[in-house]
């Protein structure tokens, strides 16, 4: 039998959030394992534009903690790999089983994308949130990290042309799932989020209609490492002059099993529009919102300033949205102010996507349970004076797997489930 | 002098290279003297481009390395760190901000943009050419910090702190710990109430044996630097001795016999107080106290217990601390009179006032004798403010009026709410209650800014009016029997503190961190760190999270019983300086003093203090002062670079 691998923490999920609490735990000296179900670390903040309300590029804050966290000497990752069956013994003493995923691709790999050249399997890019495509292998995105390619067996044909290609001999067919025991001392939760599915609500046409999008398809337009290098619309690749946001798209709504307010949408809307009209200047934006939610340090004046360049704030949510046949959208609205159901044309719309919590915590435990809150996100036990405390003793949750938070949010939350971990590492209070 | 430089010129994604043409700037660059390899790069930061840095800088024995991208504030660490992993010494290493300070600043002209940023590269490497293998200091720290304020956020980071070994001395201002939470009832959004968290607060901090508070204490003055802060606490007395061990059928009798009375301030004036108080049983420390600037020391309640002791005196301590944590909290905004009828109309109150009289009131809500039927609760009063100065959101403020609404409602039954808002933003989770209050049948109007509610008298009756947007910009009229006024929250007054510590102060007038996203509780004055609604309003869990990350973030600064610190410090020329006291007079830090050597007097730098701001260098007449770092020799080869 192989000797189990020890850490001092199991940090589950390499979001910005698992990644700030891994770093803080690192940095006082303790032992960090982080699991990432992903390819790389990151998480979804890696892939925004620029970010609320400092409007500083997404990647230029993300890269560097990712970097830090890939190189810290406490810090062990595990990319595309899983904790299943965690099991509490004792304080301080619990096992979990790690699962890492086969990639095809061994560590060799230096990200050369030559095998992507000639790899005749074309898909949906998930990382551009399906605008564009790529190959059965790839170099998951541009500043991935680790920056190594994988081969998305389910797709592949098993041609055989990359494995000819690679010059550094890195594909690896034979590759299986790895799995091994570790023991840690503590875990910190920090899945993150899931987007809320647009197609839930029929009504406005995603899926259907080419020109809806959501908003981190919108947020991929706008990257530096953009698809298009240029915001086209999809259905004819026209760059659009009349925007709509249509806000609290399954949020705050019942409806769809969603009652709570997902607190970023708002935002990222309003910063989006900013951004799109430094895009295209020519462009008018309009946000179609129940409430602007506009609540954090910085926020009510970011959301003053998109006024004063001219994006158009109208209060009423959108009912239903139609298309025509020239790929424009109809937007059913009702115009609260004025007390009136109006229509509106329009030739791109956003659905402000809000946020759902990623249940996988729920399962991954063997011998007790996460408990959930009323919204199914991991219930905090203690949430005034302990925020990271569930009902596990040792257990610790940061970030979005809370609740809903922006990411200036989510980092103080990850820092208190930390200093949370430290203080039950060090005994507690003596 | 250094003569094998690496250029990296960075696209910034298209940041940068949208603008500016990074090519020409990379070519350029490849030109000049001493460049022996110059390269653009999509990211610089991205741990591929780092590792290519490092690879170059081993391959080619590059002896200096010049990267044009973002702010230094943003990346001067990551390359620096490159830097090391290389075995390059991290001063030689120079930081060009073409995005800030070219793409973005002349997006409209992006020639020029592109020359600028040619010149500002060309001025990186001249400095790189002159620049010195340098070492950090290390100096000594204490694994101890000092807590300022025990409301929920400082009491909350002391016992962290506390569990992870690090020694803690946690001061309040008032005679009671628990700061604003203390003052309420049941708190969103777990019903828990104030003082029950507090209580809990409050006796893990007795049991903790590396825990020290102080009551009424404030800081008086503070030396030395981050690891190594001297501070000396103020003490103000209790006028209880300290083995008082409470007997309330005792206290009741003194503060009966009490001649004092005034408006008090635990109430909001709402009730009055007595000289000798206690505000509830529960409140802690379990030791009553009295209020000097009202005591009249006539001695009636020193003749009913013994424990009453009007003579003590102020003491001062030091203590020696590695880290500060300000946890100094916010107020409710004091509306202005006449703001929305406030203090002019008698009907109106604050939600704070209102939180009080609900606890006050038993069975009916009674408010000056007339039992309250409609209550009108006018939002953003201190916030968003359109002609004042307070822009910003004050974020608690929409949930927690609601939620008092809620238990109003819950509690007299009969009352009709009437909300004034300006857009509800109960964010999150907090959807729920506005849900709820929706449904419990509360009155949602709101207005723009453009148009405020109004409150005033008519025919005897208090009125809310409203142009309505909800009901088409109709105008409503509401009669009501109370007005209460949802204030946001400002930063506590704390001058003091201010002055000393020298923390900045944002445009809100919160403290203001360095980066939100980067290093949210660190400020630029090292060694202190700001946390809680002292920072930006934030309601009690949003503080505590604040504040563990502080805890965390001061423990692994100090734990480890050193310390780097930047070497660019300032130095100065004993045989060129005549002590004229320009310098120390400049310096924001005090890190200039005075010393006398045989006779002869001259300036030394404190090196633990100085920054390295070069404030004192324009002002010395002898030009006796040095920047290590950015010597004259490098600034005058920059500016030859920069007008060649
Ligand atoms: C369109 C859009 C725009 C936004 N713009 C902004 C903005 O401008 N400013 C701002 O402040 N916020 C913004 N946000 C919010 C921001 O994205 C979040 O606050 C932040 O990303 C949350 O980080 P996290 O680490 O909690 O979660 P995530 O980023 O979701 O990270 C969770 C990580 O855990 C991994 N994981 C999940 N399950 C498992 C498992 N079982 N095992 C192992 N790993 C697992 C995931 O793969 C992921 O890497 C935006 C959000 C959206 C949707
Ligand atoms: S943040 Fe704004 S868009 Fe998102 S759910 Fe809340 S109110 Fe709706
Ligand atoms: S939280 Fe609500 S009441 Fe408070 S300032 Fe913001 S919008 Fe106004």
């Amino acid at each position: 039998m192989v000797e189990s691998k020890e850490y001092d923490v199991l940090v589950i999920g390499g979001g910005i959030a698992g990644e700030e609490a891994a770093l803080n735990l690192a940095n006082i000296g303790y032992k960090v394992i982080l699991v990432e179900k992903d390819l790389s670390i990151g998480g979804k903040m890696i892939h925004l534009s620029k970010v609320f309300p400092t409007l500083d590029c997404g990647a230029c804050i993300t890269t560097p903690k990712v970097s830090e966290t890939a190189r810290h000497p406490n810090i062990e990752i595990f990319t595309f790999s899983e904790v299943q069956d965690i099991e509490k013994h004792a304080e301080n003493d619990f096992s979990a089983t790690l699962i890492e995923n086969p990639r095809y691709v061994t560590d060799d790999c230096t990200g050369c994308q030559i095998c992507e050249e000639k790899c005749p399997v074309v898909v949906e890019d998930q990382y551009q949130w399906n605008l564009v495509g790529r190959k059965a292998v790839y170099v998951p995105f541009s500043i991935a990290n680790p920056r190594i390619a994988v081969i998305d067996i389910e797709n592949c044909s098993l041609c055989g042309l990359c494995e000819k290609v690679c010059p550094a001999n890195a594909i690896d067919f034979s590759q299986v799932e790895k799995k091994s025991t570790i023991k840690i001392r503590s875990i910190i939760i920090a899945t993150g989020f899931e987007l809320f599915d647009p197609l839930l609500i029929p009504r406005y046409g995603y899926g259907k209609f080419k020109n809806v999008v959501t908003s981190m398809q919108m947020e991929r337009q706008l990257v530096p490492t953009r698809p298009f290098n240029n915001v086209l619309r999809p259905m004819d690749g026209k760059m659009p002059d009349n925007i709509a946001y249509v806000l609290c798209a399954g949020s705050r709504d019942e409806t769809v099993g969603n009652p709570i307010c997902s607190q970023v949408c708002c935002m990222y809307s309003v910063k989006q529009a900013q951004l799109l009209m430094g895009a295209l200047p020519m462009a008018d934006v309009t946000i179609y919102y129940i409430n602007i939610r506009a609540f954090g340090k910085g926020f009510c004046e970011f959301f003053q300033q998109a006024k004063g360049m001219g994006i158009e704030f109208i209060k009423g949510k959108a009912g239903l949205i139609k298309e025509k046949e020239n790929g424009n959208l109809i937007i059913l609205y009702e115009d609260i102010q004025q007390g009136n159901v109006k229509e509106a044309e329009h030739d791109l719309v956003v659905l402000s996507v809000g946020m759902l919590p990623n249940t996988d915590f729920t399962e991954i435990f063997k011998n007790s349970r996460v408990e959930q809150d009323l919204y199914n996100y991991v219930n905090k036990v203690d949430e005034l004076c302990c925020p990271a405390k569930t009902n596990i003793d040792g257990v610790f949750v940061a970030g979005t797997s809370t609740g809903p938070l922006d990411i200036p949010d989510s980092i103080l939350s990850a820092g208190a489930a930390s200093a949370e971990a430290a203080g039950y590492l060090n005994g507690g209070v003596k | 002098m250094r003569n094998r430089i690496g250029v990296y010129i960075c696209y910034c994604g298209s940041n940068i290279s949208d603008y500016v043409d990074c090519e020409k700037v990379k070519d350029i660059a490849a030109e000049t003297t001493d460049v022996i390899l110059s390269k653009t790069t999509m990211f610089a930061c991205s741990d591929s481009a780092q590792n290519e840095m490092i690879e170059d800088i081993k391959n080619q024995k590059l002896d200096a390395i010049v990267v044009a991208s973002c702010s230094p504030k943003l990346h001067l660490n990551t390359f620096r760190n490159v830097a090391q992993r290389a075995g390059l010494n991290q001063y030689n290493y120079v930081q060009v901000n073409i995005r800030e300070q070219c793409s973005w600043a002349h997006s409209n002209t992006p020639p020029q943009a592109t020359e600028k940023a040619i010149k500002l590269v060309k001025a990186g490497i001249a400095r790189a050419k002159q620049s010195q293998e340098l070492t950090p200091m290390a100096i000594p720290s204490t694994n101890s910090v000092l807590v300022v304020g025990a409301g929920v956020a400082g009491m909350r980071a002391a016992i962290e702190l506390a569990k992870m070994g690090t020694e803690v001395f946690i001061i309040e201002r008032e005679y009671f710990v628990g700061g604003r939470a203390a003052q309420w009832n049941e708190l969103f959004t777990t019903n828990e109430t104030g003082r029950e968290v507090v209580s809990r607060l409050y006796n893990t901090i007795m049991e903790a044996n590396n825990i020290t508070l102080f009551t009424g204490a404030d800081i008086d003055s503070k030396t030395g630097s981050v690891g190594n802060f001297d501070v000396k606490l103020r003490i103000r007395p209790r006028h209880v001795k300290p083995d008082c061990k409470l007997d309330w059928g005792k206290f009741k009798k003194a503060v009966e016999v009490c001649p004092v009375e005034f408006d008090d301030p635990f109430n909001f004036g709402l009730t009055k107080q007595k000289a000798i108080y206690k505000n509830f049983p529960s409140e802690f420390p379990e030791i009553p106290t009295i209020d000097v600037e009202h005591c009249t020391k006539c001695g009636k309640c020193v003749d009913i217990c013994d424990k009453i002791d009007l003579d003590q005196k102020e003491e001062m301590l030091n203590i020696n601390v590695g880290a500060v944590l300000l946890t100094t909290g916010s107020s409710p905004y004091e509306p202005k009179t006449g703001e929305f009828g406030y203090k002019e109309i008698e009907n109106v109150v604050t939600l704070q006032q209102l939180k009080r009289l609900i606890e006050l009131n038993e069975y009916d809500l009674i408010f000056k004798g007339k039992k309250i039927k409609n209550i009108a609760y006018v939002y953003c009063v201190g916030s968003r403010q359109v002609d004042g100065e307070n822009k910003y959101c004050s974020r608690y403020c929409c949930t927690s009026a609601i939620h008092t609404a809620i238990m109003v409602k819950e509690k007299y039954k009969t009352i009709n709410n009437f909300h004034f808002t300006r857009g509800i933003r109960t964010y999150g989770k907090q959807e729920a209650l506005y849900h709820k209050a929706s449904k419990q049948g509360d009155i949602f109007l709101q207005s723009f800014e453009d148009s405020p509610t109004e409150v005033y008298k008519e025919n005897g009756h208090t009125v809310v009016k409203i142009k309505d947007i909800l009901t088409a910009d109709k105008e409503l009229e509401v009669n009501t029997d109370l007005v209460v006024l949802v204030t946001g929250m400002i930063p506590r007054k704390n001058d003091s503190i201010n002055n000393i510590l020298k923390v900045p102060i944002g445009r809100d007038k919160f403290y203001n961190e360095i980066h939100p996203k980067l290093r949210p509780v660190e400020t630029v004055i090292d060694g202190v760190l700001i946390a809680g609604a002292c920072q930006a309003p934030l309601n009690i869990t949003e503080s505590v999270k604040s504040s563990l990350s502080a805890a965390v973030k001061v423990n692994s600064l100090i734990s480890k019983g050193k310390i780097e610190l930047e070497p660019t410090l300032a130095q100065i020329d004993k045989l060129l300086c005549n002590w004229c006291d320009k310098c120390a007079d400049v310096c924001p830090y005090s890190a200039i003093v005075k010393e006398v050597k045989n006779g002869k007097m001259f300036a030394v730098v404190h090196e633990a203090n100085c920054k390295g701001c070069g404030m004192c260098l324009p002002v010395c007449p002898s030009n006796a002062i040095q920047l290590i770092g950015y010597t004259d020799i490098e600034i005058e080869s920059m500016i030859e670079a920069l007008i060649d």
